[in-house]
């Protein structure tokens, strides 16, 4: 077993890889919004009542933060403040409209991503301890045909159905989770003391608690990271299509709107989310640690 | 015969039916994709228009056609891309080992925590809206391509990482085998079957994508058909209650999903 020490030390690395990751992230927007088509264009230019002499000083005041480096600075300084600019297609400060919509997404993922872990995890657990051939088939059938779907096409049934985003989230995640889950369940189920514990006539709930979860928890707590990031992938379309209000939607606004500085501080915002929360899902195992 | 195998093979020559007809598309159907039929706006299936037509009066069937020409001739292109990429990159990680192996581990772990549609939106932005139909193809499996090679690059890192510490490579090794002939000869033959499972499993995840982006309009633009602009016009509840000859797209796509779904596990098991 890992000693305190090795424990703490493991988690700081994983916070400084986090950290050093945002830094990154954040230098790959600030270069892609600085590369950004109409980056530097200042509409003040056009005001005829400024002298030329306003105007070259608006020219110079934008130069001096041409540079990627300087306007990294500059964007992480502002940043630091909370003000990760404008978006160019609202006229809003980026920051607002996360405050706004990021929680419907936020609530919507965490919903959707619980609900499909506990019918998949339901599932895959009475398909694994009864192993009876009709729920077996039932639940391959089901999988199969919801893994074929394009999300936004569960997106547009959902719309038609009146269903809820987390609902239609649910629907996209669960045939991956089962699937995975139930070769995982296959798997521990034929481990020598699982069949042993079993030969022993020791209760299934027990051995599910005591035997095959713990030797499952890694894979599990690395499945849970994988989600949230599929989740969040499959908000898009659904928030998109279903006219929910959260940041998925206005990531697709953004994009046919070609807000360049707003679609790529969301992404960035996801990626750190999903990035952070697959620290988490590791720093939970307390055998990764 | 076993019950898996015979579904197996329907399903690989469904299949070879369906990329055949996308192949030779122009034989099929004497309709374009494009030719209105203006008098005939969502019309029934029929002698002439076997599965109706939509509501432009476009011919339903040359236009799956054709949008099968699209989906299912560029997905494996961006399959071969990516595992391209990952062939590269996960054998050199896993031969080289050291520094090599963590820092391109660490831009696959990235890449994966990244989501996939939202990179492919923010890239799609930069190019404008109004794209050329061929062009907007070609840059939305490219993208596909190029952001797809990290969860392959695990598994091929995997394998080589195995045969790096094979006892073939290191008798090789030991005899004086140049690496390159090493990589030519013993390494690559070994990771064929793995890269071969990795392409077939892209596929269908890359078909599925597309018709997403082409669903959210930042696919594959008009009037060039594809599975996923296809399936816009089912957005219309009304539509296609009214016409459910409409569908005939989503269903091929399922089809078509599914019995890539059932070769997959054979393709796993020889790698």
């Amino acid at each position: 077993m890992p000693t305190m020490k090795h424990r703490i030390q493991r988690i700081a690395m994983r916070v400084l890889m986090l950290v050093f990751l945002s830094l990154l992230g954040g230098l790959l927007t600030a270069t892609l919004v600085r590369f950004a088509p109409g980056y530097g264009v200042d509409e003040r230019e056009l005001d005829s009542r400024l002298s030329q002499a306003s105007v070259e000083s608006i020219r110079k005041a934008n130069q001096a933060r041409s540079g990627i480096l300087s306007y990294y600075a500059h964007f992480l300084a502002r940043a630091g403040h909370g003000d990760l600019g404008n978006s160019q297609w609202l006229d809003r400060p980026i920051a607002s409209l996360i405050q706004e919509r990021f929680p419907v997404t936020l609530r919507s993922v965490l919903f959707g991503t619980l609900l499909a872990w506990l019918v998949a995890l339901a599932a895959s657990v009475a398909a694994a301890s009864f192993q009876s051939f009709a729920l077996e088939i039932s639940g391959t059938l089901l999988s199969g045909a919801l893994i074929a779907l394009p999300t936004a096409v569960v997106a547009m049934f959902a719309v038609y159905l009146g269903a809820p985003v987390c609902v239609a989230i649910a629907v996209v995640l669960f045939p991956k989770l089962f699937r995975y889950l139930r070769n995982l369940l296959a798997h521990a189920n034929a481990q020598p003391y699982v069949l042993a514990a079993e030969a022993r006539g020791i209760r299934r709930t027990r051995i599910l608690s005591h035997h095959l979860f713990p030797f499952l928890s890694p894979a599990l707590f690395a499945l849970l990271g994988v989600s949230l990031s599929m989740a969040f992938g499959a908000a898009i379309p659904m928030e998109a299509l279903c006219d929910s209000p959260g940041i998925g939607q206005l990531a697709w606004q953004a994009a046919l709107n070609r807000d360049l500085p707003l679609i790529i501080t969301l992404t960035f915002l996801v990626t750190l989310v999903t990035v952070g929360a697959n620290l988490l899902s590791t720093t939970g195992d307390r055998r990764a640690i | 015969m076993k019950p898996a195998r015979m579904l197996r093979l329907a399903s690989t020559g469904f299949l070879c039916a369906i990329f055949l007809a996308g192949l030779f598309a122009g034989g099929i159907t004497h309709y374009s994709y494009a030719t209105q039929f203006r008098e005939l706006p969502n019309a029934a299936p029929s002698a002439s228009h076997f599965f109706g037509t939509d509501g432009l009066g476009r011919d339903l069937f040359a236009r799956v056609i054709y949008g099968t020409r699209v989906s299912l001739l560029l997905a494996p292109a961006a399959a071969l891309l990516s595992t391209l990429i990952a062939g590269v990159l996960g054998a050199f990680a896993g031969l080289a080992g050291g520094w090599c192996e963590k820092a391109v581990l660490a831009a696959a772990d990235l890449g994966m925590a990244l989501p996939l549609l939202f990179v492919l939106l923010a890239l799609r932005a930069f190019l404008p809206l109004d794209l050329d139909p061929i062009l907007s193809v070609v840059a939305t499996f490219v993208l596909l391509g190029f952001l797809g090679w990290p969860s392959s690059l695990r598994v091929v890192w995997a394998a080589s990482r195995d045969l790096r510490n094979s006892e073939f490579i290191l008798l090789a090794k030991a005899t004086g085998c140049p690496p390159l002939r090493i990589l030519l000869r013993h390494i690559l033959p070994n990771l064929r079957p793995v890269l071969f499972a990795q392409f077939w499993i892209a596929i269908p995840v890359y078909v599925l994508t597309e018709a997403t982006l082409s669903m959210l309009g930042l696919g594959v633009m008009e009037p060039l058909p594809s599975w996923g602009n296809l399936l816009r016009g089912l957005e219309d509840f009304s539509v296609v209650s009214a016409n459910p000859w409409r569908t005939c797209p989503l269903i091929l796509l399922i089809l078509v999903v599914i019995s890539f779904q059932l070769i997959l596990p054979r393709q796993e098991e020889i790698a």
